[in-house]
This record gives structure tokens, C-alpha cells and sequence, in this order.
């Protein structure tokens, strides 16, 4: 723990003046908090630049939940571009944090969100920056602690090299609470070893120097490949869940960013967890169980959000927004709010079954930009394979109810190279778009129709570890192309465009996403190659990642195009999510049989193991009712909050579903969020 | 107040330390959203794409600060100017702080356009030896089209040096002070910045500006 923090500014800010947008590194926006009286430093790190990290909920969420402990700092990294990198480096000047403008080395943890996997390289670009090793082995007692969370912890093992503790699940108490007992062993002269150590004792931290790596053949015998080398550490890691996420306030202070950043307005979450149970996607296992927040909380969290941060947009976010038990009550009761304003309510995940003509209206106040559906597959077959639980029927009832309410453009996203895909279902995609552009000019006026377009946009399916395609190998990259190319000749319409993902860096993304310790070699050597912020197309070194393979010997298409029995014991079974590998193996059989697994929030468990294995349960505002039907409001748009969630007291959990309960009548957040008007001016604006 | 349903409310800004390297756009964008947090009864425009009506002064280009800058506010009615300013301030950061704020005619021209005529000062952190060598003409890429401005157009009387005060503005490097007069034309205007640039001393080396600032903009 060190005494203060040097003060880079004085040598930075002639780099900065040169750089490009020098805006990304000046801090001093409205909001940042500095904690100069605390003893004891964490530098909450999103490793990519300030315009795409400074949005991010995790870096919020935790950066606040740090500040809220006394003693406790926290301050925002994030990398700089590269043209800063450089000059960085040219002048001997190491990568620094935010608020203090400090060198990252003389913070007393480093905590790197990993959002996603082509994130890696620009973890290592930051630790050689900082002068911190690389590798967590060649550490000294006084470098920083490193930590790291998020999505690409869930298989941890090509970082496990860098990375000294990963903190497994939602981080609003374990961060917090970890760094406590570090600065506490460390008052108490521990070593870094010990600290290490305590923390593989703390529930969801995995500490990988502690564990031993078993051969396949011991691995499959014991189910992981992982074992612990020291009495005290956990055969499993199960993810830590944030109980209180349902009754904490959706508004929580934020930076209001002078640069233009990728999602540049406010955000409030009103909803955690997904379970519809799409059996590729990987934040619909992570997250569970699903927890809403009650209309109220949320719509005070607007209020209170816009007023204080200037915004004039905020995003209803989570996985599934339109999944929301009171969706409607919560659209009604924003648009009254702030009618006549100025202010657009965005709602950024549109499901396709719950897009009818209600949800049009209560979105249709709103500037009308693009709307995106992802049917994800072209044919219901697919579809059921992917239990994507949504039908054509579907699609084509949210486009007539999307350009009948004045959209005119619509963007489709689908995934190729899914599991059991055919050519058939590829040319099932230019057909359902094709079918859904026809439905979309009926319903519009005909002097309208040559405004409307159609885009079709394919990812690469990338098999994601804790799912129940984790087992499925990616098709490799020319057949990818192939099947790109196939969807591409398929459309016949001009005005359907067509546009995929380069499947190189999908392919980097599955090795990453799949690979176990000899990827987190491969990753060093990538980048001692060259390779850095692979996210963006035009840095991105698909040759550094080849020769890096070939110096490691990592067989990587054997990583990312193997496919396994369900069952096999994957490098990452030593993390659990709370939803079992029985319980993705038997999705996996049932995706094999085109059956489908309906959500556990409508209706019954379906035994996944989450609630009962992280001793919780799904929260809801309300009970949800059929697909769609969320979007009804109950006529109280005008009505005070009181009125809406009062409705939700007589409603009943659900018989069938043990692990649904239901949110109180209203919970306190709602008075202690409340914010007076600021300075009695009144509201805001209004039409003139 | 011709109009009594007309308030515009005229307030005086800077822009100083590191927010110096903010853009227009950002210091419009942030503007906005103090106005927002004062929670100030501002007008919206009616049409497609519903915003603000708030219209900023002349532009300053990235690293140049003011300390006299502007911005026009349309009002649904009317705050008492100190009350108004008292709120923006309340929802302001430091170093982009409202100073004043009055009323203005509804007639009155558009800030951006009333004051083209605004004096800079440069803090230098060297004493050019020899005086400034002024370049009769300065060449500058717009749009990847080369063009080349006479600076006598745009240059008003002279570069005035003079030696800084110990601890000028707080900063020991700085050494001298250039203070010059630059008039924006609707075909153009030559950046402050830029001429700098372009000056010499009298033995041809390049002056070290420390912190530009534009002190007065006048009609």
C-alpha cells in the first residue's frame, strides 16, 4: 500500500494534446469520483479504449461498489489507441489510470473486466505498458494484484497465466469484499503467496497457480482437469450472485463522458438473467437465476438517472428487456413522464414474440432509427435445434407491427455454422428475409415503399463453454465463407442486404472461448507477435496468431473445431455457473431432437440446477404470462407507480415453478432513489 | 424583451485547463447536458428530431481555451438571470464554468456570427530571441484540398510580446506572453493555433506556445 499516487499529468498531456480525440485520456468529466484519503487502490481496468470501456455497466457497477467501502479507491483504465500506445512507449511513460492519472504499477490490485475473447492480447498489452510481468509467476511481492472477471471467466484457462485471481459471477459484493481482505493482509505484512491463497477460500475466486493440471485420461475419471494442489482450495468454483439485485436501485451515480462513446446515454438495468434457454448463448447460462426490478424502482431510476447526468436518452437494458413482467407499465408510465421533452426511452433487445402491436405503440413515440429481431436460424427446424422458441409466425407479426407503427428500416441477425446446419437452412435465411421484406411493404404505404430496407446479418456461430453447444466444434473458416457466400447468392432482393462476420477472428474467438492452458501461451506469444486490439477489423493480425500457434505447437483447429459427446469433460468444468453439465448435456440431447425447452420463468423448472445450486431462486415483478403478452399494459399510463405495482401484490408464484417468487409489493429503493426537482425549475423542457 | 415569450438567455462560459482539448462538438454536447441538470425550463424544437434550441458561439479549436465564451439558450419562461446562472453553475465541472448570464433581444445576431473578431493570448515558454517573425502567408489542408491564406486578412494590427509575470497563470515555464487580434471572415478564418505555429524568432525556430486562450471576442 503506497503512500500517494505519482501524478503523470505534467509528462502525459503533451502526448495527450498530439494524440488523436484527446478526450479519451483528460478524465475530469462530470461524475468522476476521486478518493484521495483512502488507503488502498484498485484500478478497475476495461481493456479496450475509453470510448468503448467507458460505457460498460461492470466497469459502473464496480468502480461504485468500491468507492462505497471506506478506505477503499477505485479508479477507471482503460487502454489507450494504439497511436498513444506508441508514443507512450517512445517517451518511456507507462499506461495510467484516470482520476489520479497514476501509473497503473502503483495501484495495490488491477481488476481487467475480460468482456469478451478477443479482449486477451490488449490484457497483456496493458501489463507490459503498466512494467508489470506478464506472467503472475514472475510477480515480485510489491506489483500489483491481478484480477480479472466477466464473461471470459467462465473459462479462465487462456488467461491463467496472467491473471492471479478471477472472481467468478456478479462481482457488486465480492469485489468489494476481496478487497478488504486483501488491504487487511496486507496491513498485516501477508505475503503475496498468503493473500493468494486466502482468496481461493473466498466463495467465486478462483486462483489458478493453486491448482495442478491433470492428462485427459484423469481429467474424464475425475471430471475436471483441474486439481487442487493445497488443502483449502475448491474442487468447483460456483459463480457468486448479487441476492440483492432485484430491490437495489437501478440508478446509481455515473461519468457523463465529454468523448462520443459507443453507447452514449444513460443506462438502467431492470433486469438480470435470461432463461429462455437459447442453447448457444452463454449469457443466458451465466446470469441465471432472472431478476427484475419493480416498475417503480425503474422508473425512478429514470428520473432520478436523466436529472442528474444531463442525459437526454436512456436504454432499458438487460439480456431481454421486452421479457420484463411489466414491461408495458414501465413503457407507459416513462413515456408520460417525459412526453413533450425531448427524451427518447430506448429499449435495446426487442424480442421477436414480444414485439406486437402494443409494444409498437409504447416504442413508437420515439424517433424511429432501425429495429433489430434475431430469429438466429432461417428455418424452425434450426431453430428448435438452437431452442430459439420463436416462429416465422413471429417474425412476420412484429414487421407488420413495426412498419405499419413507422419503422422503416429492419435489421436480422442470424448465426451460421450452427450445430446439425444444412444448406438448406442457410438458404432458409435469404427466404425468411426475403418473405419478411414482402410482409414489411404491405404495410406500408406504397408512395413509402422504396424506403424501406432489409439487412441480413450472419455471425459465425462460436461455441461458448458453459452451454450446451460448448461440446460442438466450429465449421472452419472457408466453409464458413462458403456457407456466407451461399447466403449471399440466395437473395434475390436488391433492397435485402447481406453482411457477415469475418470468420478469422471467429475462429480466434472459439479457440479462446474453448481452449484450455496451452491457449494462454498461445495468447502471449500472439501478442510478443504483434497481435493487439484484435476487435478491430483494422488492427486485427491473423498472422500473429497463426505463427503463434505453430511456436506453441497449440493445434488450434483441433480446439475449435472438435466435437465432443455431450458429456465430455471440458477445461473449464472446474467452473460452474449453477446450471449443470448433466443438465447442458441433456439440452444438448434434446437439440439433437429438434425438442425444445420452454423458459422457467412462464412456467415450469426445467431443472437446469441454478436456484437450487446457488441456494436462489427467479424475482419477479409480476408473473409472467404467454409469450408477447407482456407488452398489454393495464391502462394506468397516467396513473401514479403506486397504482401499476399494486397489481402485483395478488398475484401468486407459480405452482408449477418452486424457484419463482414474487417482489413485494414495493420495495424502500424508491424513497431513498427519489430525487427532488433540482433547483424548482420544474420539468425539464417542454414543447414551445 | 421585445417578445415576453421570448427568453434568450445569452451566458458567458470558459474553458480552461485540460478541457482545453475537448472539440466543439464535445463542448456542445456537454453544455447541453449541464443545461439538462440545471434542470432549466429550456425550448425544444418541434419537428422529426426533437432537440434542445441552444446555439453555441464561434468555435475554439482543440487545445485553444477562452475565458469569454458563449452560448444562447431559448427559455419557456423566464428565470432570473443570476437564478439561471446560479443553477448552471450548481450543474457545471470546474473548468467549463458559466460566468454570467443576461437576456438578449430575440433580434439580436446569432453568437456564433455577432463577435468575429477575438483576441488570443499565448503563453510562451521560451522568450523568442530576436521578436516574432510573422509569415506573410500560411498553408493549411482543409478536406485534403491545400489552401493558402494571407494572414494579413485575418491579422489584426500586431503581435504584442511581452515578458510574463513570475508564476504567470500559475505556471513558472511560462516566460512571455504574444497577444494578437484574429478576424474571422464568412469565407474563412485563420486558427490561432496555426499562426502560431508558423511564427518564428528572429533566429527561425518555432515558438513554444504553452496554452493558447482566447480573452475577448468583439463585433
Amino acid at each position: 500500500m503506497r503512500e500517494h499516487l505519482t501524478n503523470l499529468w505534467p509528462q502525459v498531456a503533451p502526448l495527450v494534446a498530439a494524440a488523436d480525440r484527446p478526450s479519451r485520456y483528460i478524465d475530469h468529466e462530470f461524475g468522476a469520483v476521486r478518493k484521495p484519503d483512502a488507503d488502498f487502490r484498485f484500478c478497475m481496468v476495461y481493456p479496450d479504449t475509453y470510448e468503448l470501456g467507458q460505457p460498460n455497466q461492470a466497469l459502473r457497477i464496480l468502480v461504485n461498489a468500491v468507492n462505497a467501502r471506506p478506505h477503499l479507491a477505485a479508479e477507471r483504465g482503460f487502454i489507450p489507441a494504439p497511436d498513444m500506445c506508441d508514443a507512450l512507449r517512445r517517451e518511456g511513460l507507462p499506461i495510467f489510470s484516470m482520476e489520479s492519472c497514476a501509473p497503473f504499477g502503483e495501484f495495490d490490485v488491477i481488476g481487467f473486466t475480460l468482456a469478451h475473447e478477443l479482449v486477451a492480447t490488449n490484457v497483456l498489452e496493458a501489463l507490459d505498458l503498466a512494467g508489470i510481468p506478464l506472467r503472475a509467476t514472475d510477480r515480485a511481492e510489491d506489483d500489483p494484484i491481478i484480477v480479472a472477471g466477466g464473461p471470459c471467466a467462465y473459462n479462465p484457462e487462456p488467461f491463467y497465466l496472467f491473471i492471479d485471481a478471477f472472481s467468478i459471477g456478479e462481482g457488486e459484493e465480492a469485489v468489494p469484499d476481496a478487497l478488504e481482505l486483501i488491504r487487511q493482509l496486507r496491513l498485516q505484512g501477508a505475503s503475496r503467496a498468503d493473500i493468494l491463497r486466502a482468496l481461493a477460500a473466498q466463495d467465486g475466486w478462483y486462483v489458478p497457480s493453486l491448482y495442478r493440471l491433470r492428462d485427459e485420461a484423469a481429467a474424464q475419471q475425475a471430471g475436471s482437469w483441474l486439481e487442487p494442489a493445497q488443502p483449502g482450495v475448491p474442487d468447483t468454483v460456483v459463480k457468486r450472485i448479487y441476492e440483492g439485485f432485484a430491490t437495489s436501485p437501478g440508478w446509481e451515480p455515473c461519468v457523463v463522458p465529454y468523448a462520443e462513446v459507443v453507447h452514449d446515454r444513460l443506462s438502467v438495468e431492470v433486469l438480470r438473467g435470461c432463461a429462455r434457454g437459447c442453447r448457444f448463448c452463454q449469457a443466458g447460462m451465466m446470469y441465471r437465476p432472472v431478476r427484475e426490478r419493480s416498475v417503480r424502482n425503474i422508473v425512478e431510476s429514470v428520473k432520478a438517472g436523466l436529472a442528474h447526468t444531463g442525459y437526454d436518452e436512456v436504454s432499458l437494458t438487460s439480456l431481454s428487456s421486452t421479457d420484463h413482467s411489466r414491461i408495458a407499465q414501465v413503457l407507459e408510465q416513462l413515456n408520460c413522464a417525459f412526453a413533450g421533452t425531448g427524451t427518447r426511452i430506448s429499449l435495446p433487445s426487442q424480442r421477436l414474440d414480444s414485439f406486437g402491436v402494443d409494444m409498437a405503440g409504447l416504442v413508437a413515440g420515439q424517433k424511429k432509427g432501425g429495429l433489430t429481431f434475431a430469429p438466429e436460424a432461417g428455418t424452425q427446424r434450426l431453430r428448435n435445434v438452437i431452442n430459439k422458441n420463436v416462429t416465422e409466425d413471429d417474425l412476420f407479426a412484429a414487421i407488420d407491427a413495426a412498419f405499419a407503427a413507422g419503422w422503416r428500416r429492419c435489421k436480422l441477425y442470424f448465426m451460421i455454422g450452427l450445430p446439425t446446419e444444412t444448406d438448406e437452412d442457410v438458404k432458409g435465411i435469404a427466404s425468411l428475409a426475403q418473405r419478411a421484406y414482402d410482409r414489411a411493404k404491405k404495410a406500408v404505404p406504397p408512395e413509402q415503399r422504396g424506403n424501406i430496407r432489409m439487412s441480413v446479418s450472419a455471425a459465425l456461430f462460436v461455441p461458448k463453454a458453459q452451454t450446451p453447444f460448448q461440446w460442438d466444434g466450429q465449421i472452419p473458416p472457408e466453409e464458413a465463407r462458403r456457407r456466407a457466400h451461399l447466403l449471399r447468392d440466395s437473395v434475390k432482393y436488391k433492397a435485402v442486404d447481406v453482411h457477415w462476420h469475418d470468420p478469422a477472428t471467429s475462429f480466434v474467438e472459439a479457440v479462446m472461448s474453448r481452449g484450455g492452458r496451452l491457449a494462454a501461451e498461445w495468447v502471449e506469444t500472439a501478442w510478443k507477435r504483434g497481435a493487439r486490439f484484435d476487435a478491430w477489423t483494422e488492427h486485427f493480425n491473423e498472422q500473429a496468431w497463426r505463427d503463434a500457434a505453430d511456436e506453441v505447437g497449440l493445434d488450434v483447429e483441433a480446439v475449435a473445431q472438435t466435437s465432443y459427446e455431450p458429456g465430455y469433460v471440458m477445461p473449464w468444468a472446474h467452473i460452474s455457473t449453477g446450471a449443470s453439465a448433466r443438465w447442458l448435456a441433456k439440452e444438448r440431447y434434446r437439440a439433437a431432437e429438434e425438442i425444445t425447452t420452454p423458459d422457467c420463468t412462464f412456467g415450469a423448472c426445467s431443472a437446469c440446477g441454478a436456484c437450487p445450486g446457488l441456494e436462489s431462486g427467479n424475482v419477479l415483478a409480476a408473473l409472467r404470462v404467454a409469450a408477447g403478452s407482456n407488452a398489454v399494459g393495464d391502462g394506468v399510463s397516467a396513473g401514479p407507480p403506486e397504482a401499476c405495482d399494486g397489481a402485483a401484490s395478488n398475484a401468486r408464484p407459480s405452482r408449477r415453478n418452486p424457484y419463482i417468487s414474487l417482489l413485494a409489493i414495493e420495495d424502500d429503493c424508491a424513497q431513498e432513489n427519489a430525487v427532488p426537482e433540482p433547483h424548482g425549475f420544474g420539468e425539464g423542457g417542454g414543447p414551445q | 424583451m421585445t417578445d415576453p415569450a421570448n427568453f434568450r438567455l445569452r451566458v458567458t462560459f470558459c474553458k480552461q485547463g485540460r478541457l482545453c482539448m475537448l472539440s466543439h462538438l464535445e463542448i456542445a454536447r456537454a453544455l447541453e447536458r449541464a443545461v439538462r441538470r440545471a434542470g432549466l425550463p429550456y425550448a425544444i424544437s418541434q419537428g422529426f428530431s426533437p432537440h434542445m434550441k441552444i446555439a453555441f458561439g464561434a468555435a475554439l479549436p482543440v487545445g485553444v481555451g477562452g475565458t469569454c465564451e458563449l452560448f444562447d439558450l431559448q427559455l419557456t419562461r423566464y428565470v432570473a438571470p443570476q437564478k439561471a446562472l446560479a443553477a448552471l453553475q450548481a450543474a457545471s465541472v470546474a473548468d467549463l464554468m458559466p460566468s454570467a448570464a443576461r437576456y438578449i433581444e430575440h433580434t439580436a445576431p446569432a453568437a456564433s456570427v455577432a463577435f468575429p473578431k477575438s483576441t488570443y493570448l499565448a503563453r510562451l515558454s521560451a522568450l523568442p530571441e530576436g521578436g516574432v517573425v510573422v509569415p506573410e502567408t500560411v498553408t493549411v489542408v482543409r478536406k485534403k484540398k491545400e489552401k493558402t491564406l494571407a494572414v494579413g486578412e485575418y491579422l489584426l494590427g500586431e503581435l504584442e510580446l511581452a515578458l510574463a509575470a513570475d508564476g504567470d497563470a500559475g505556471d513558472a515555464s511560462v516566460v512571455a506572453q504574444l497577444r494578437f487580434k484574429l478576424e474571422s471572415k464568412p469565407t474563412g478564418s485563420l486558427r490561432p493555433d496555426v499562426l502560431l505555429a508558423n511564427c518564428t524568432d528572429g533566429a527561425g525556430n518555432t515558438l513554444q506556445a504553452a496554452t493558447i486562450t482566447r480573452v475577448a471576442q468583439e463585433a
